[in-house]
């Protein structure tokens, strides 16, 4: 079945088949619409779940962390200054184990305000030990939510994990959606029985434990990297098995006519799309252009992404945010990949898209444009 | 692919306009794609909608900015906000208003199609709504959608707000302006 659904209802779609039993929540713009969906499906009997209404972010996800530590499977969602809120309770979350997915739609951070998307609340999660996945269409949405319970519940991983979507241009757009059958969904994410986390009276057992020695403060803190580690190869796994079950191909990055490219993209989210139809265009016009997507942003693939654009003259990193005195967020991860894989592309930084400020395909044109004509790696903004 | 942009004000229906829009034309079977840009705008305001729609899947997103078609549903914005930005040449220009076409001057090299919309929806539906029937003159301009698609993108998008009663309205107010909308060469 295919229908014409919004971003945030792609994400409602993705809780309600992969079964999630509780939802604690909190609206907030843009995201309110998939509490809004969840709660009238619940309302109308279409889907069983606990919804629970909570007076702050903060306590969302502390009650999240309650709800999937008795062995509930966990959802809830939340964007910008509720993702910030969240920030202290993210590490108790990942520090605990506990393998719940929540649905971010990007929004830029005030002050000043604004309701529209930029990456830096989502990027404020970069090392707080979760799971973090950027969709680049509502389709996407929807099978990452359901992929990403597939990869935070295996034994090896056991992480919360973060599906992000930019808000409007994804959480309030409407686009074709192909619905995966829910038998199928069944199958691919089995029962949730978790092995450390639940609730048995007859098997009391405390989570979160009091205050510990370094050493084991540290052992855990290598476990957690160590799982987090993991997550690499089960989720290069999961994506084998959702072809398989569901036709639709995803992996760690998407790759898009690098393989001879001489020039090349680095985007995540939503301007990917854009960005591909600038390098259609560019390959038009007899431009050697590529672009690599960002998807799997935790763990960070440094291999793959290295590898991709080891060969490349110029790169290009589209930085839909900005860490201010220091550029893009995410440019030097790319250059640290390159670094450690012995390549030596010049690296050009660029800030666009804060607050919503829209993408064109003449913007990637220029981005290209200026990348070739530097010579140093620098940071420019681009508007 | 095909660009449409509708200029309106808060609370006058384009964002609902540009839905009810992407989906006749997804039961026509076209790759679609609807977005709306707004704020915490006051009623009133000015405020813009987006529908693409191809038969390839849609690479392109948000704010257009060189569209086929645009719809003005509130004549006063013209002045106000430049409707015409970016309009491809001889690209469509529909605008509700009681005036000619040749009483725009401004707008050359465009298309131009006026339709007094709001008289329509007052005699219709009984209500100043005019988003539904400027519909009308999109299908008489373009010849892309069938009344029988608008009709149920209608009842997907507010079949639920609006009941039977008000359904059959607008689609009096879309058939209407559909009959008297006059299309230039």
């Amino acid at each position: 079945m295919e229908n014409l659904i919004t971003g945030n209802e792609a994400a409602a779609w993705g809780a309600r088949l992969s079964r999630v039993e509780c939802i604690p929540n909190f609206p907030i713009t843009p995201q309110t619409e998939i509490i809004e969906t969840l709660a009238q499906w619940i309302a109308d009997g279409d889907m069983d779940a606990d919804f629970w209404t909570l007076e702050s972010e903060h306590s969302v996800l502390s009650a999240a962390i309650g709800s999937e530590a008795t062995g509930a499977r966990t959802f809830t969602a939340t964007s910008s200054q509720g993702l910030v809120l969240m920030h202290e309770v993210m590490y108790i979350a990942s520090g605990m184990r506990l393998p719940f997915v929540m649905a971010t739609v990007s929004r830029g951070l005030s002050a000043p305000i604004t309701l529209w998307s930029d990456h830096n609340d989502f990027l404020a999660n970069l090392n707080t030990g979760w799971l973090m996945f950027h969709a680049q269409n509502n389709q996407e949405i929807l099978d990452s939510i359901i992929m990403a319970y597939r990869i935070a519940e295996d034994n090896k991983v056991l992480l919360p994990a973060m599906v992000n979507m930019d808000g409007y241009v994804l959480s309030y757009t409407k686009e074709p959606v192909e619905f995966p059958a829910q038998a199928k969904v069944d199958k691919f994410l089995g029962k949730y029985r978790p092995k450390h986390a639940f609730f048995d009276a007859k098997n009391p057992l405390v989570q979160g434990p009091a205050v510990l020695l370094p050493h084991d403060y540290t052992y855990f803190r290598y476990q957690h990297d160590t799982a987090a580690r993991n997550a690499l190869s089960v989720t290069r796994k999961a994506c084998e098995a959702f072809r398989k079950q569901f036709g639709r191909e995803y992996g760690l990055l998407e790759s898009y006519k690098c393989d001879d490219a001489k020039t090349i993209l680095v985007t995540q989210g939503s301007i990917s799309t854009t960005a591909k139809a600038a390098v259609n265009a560019m390959r038009k016009k007899g431009k050697k252009v590529g672009l690599l997507r960002l998807r799997l942003i935790r763990p960070w693939p440094a291999k793959d992404v290295a590898r991709e654009l080891a060969n490349a003259e110029h790169v290009a990193v589209l930085d839909k945010n900005v860490a201010p005195g220091q550029g893009g967020i995410m440019s030097p991860h790319v250059k640290a990949a390159l670094f450690e894989y012995g390549a030596k592309p010049i690296v050009t930084s660029f800030i666009m898209g804060l607050g919503g400020n829209p993408e064109s395909v003449g913007m990637f044109e220029e981005a290209v444009r200026l990348a070739e004509k530097d010579k140093r790696g620098g940071v420019l903004w681009l508007e | 692919m095909y660009k449409i942009r509708i200029h309106g004000r808060g609370g006058q229906g384009g964002k609902a306009a540009s839905k009810i829009l992407g989906a006749a034309l997804y039961l026509e079977g076209y790759e679609v794609q609807d977005f709306a840009r707004y704020g915490s705008e006051r009623r009133g305001a000015p405020v813009e909608a987006f529908v693409r729609f191809d038969r390839n899947p849609i690479l392109e997103r948000g704010y257009i900015n060189d569209p086929d078609c645009v719809m003005v549903l509130d004549e006063s914005l013209i002045g106000i906000v430049d409707v015409a930005a970016g309009l491809k040449k001889n690209g469509l220009l529909i605008i509700n208003t009681p005036k000619k076409p040749s009483q725009f001057r401004g707008f050359k090299g465009f298309r131009v199609v006026t339709v007094d919309a709001r008289s329509i929806a007052l005699e219709t539906v009984g209500l100043p709504v005019y988003n539904t029937a400027m519909l009308g003159a999109f299908a008489k301009a373009t010849n892309l959608i069938h009344f029988k698609f608008v009709r149920k993108a209608l009842e997907r998008e507010l079949g639920k707000k609006l009941g039977e009663k008000l359904i059959e309205k607008n689609m009096d107010a879309v058939e209407k302006t559909y009959d008297v909308t006059e299309v230039p060469k």
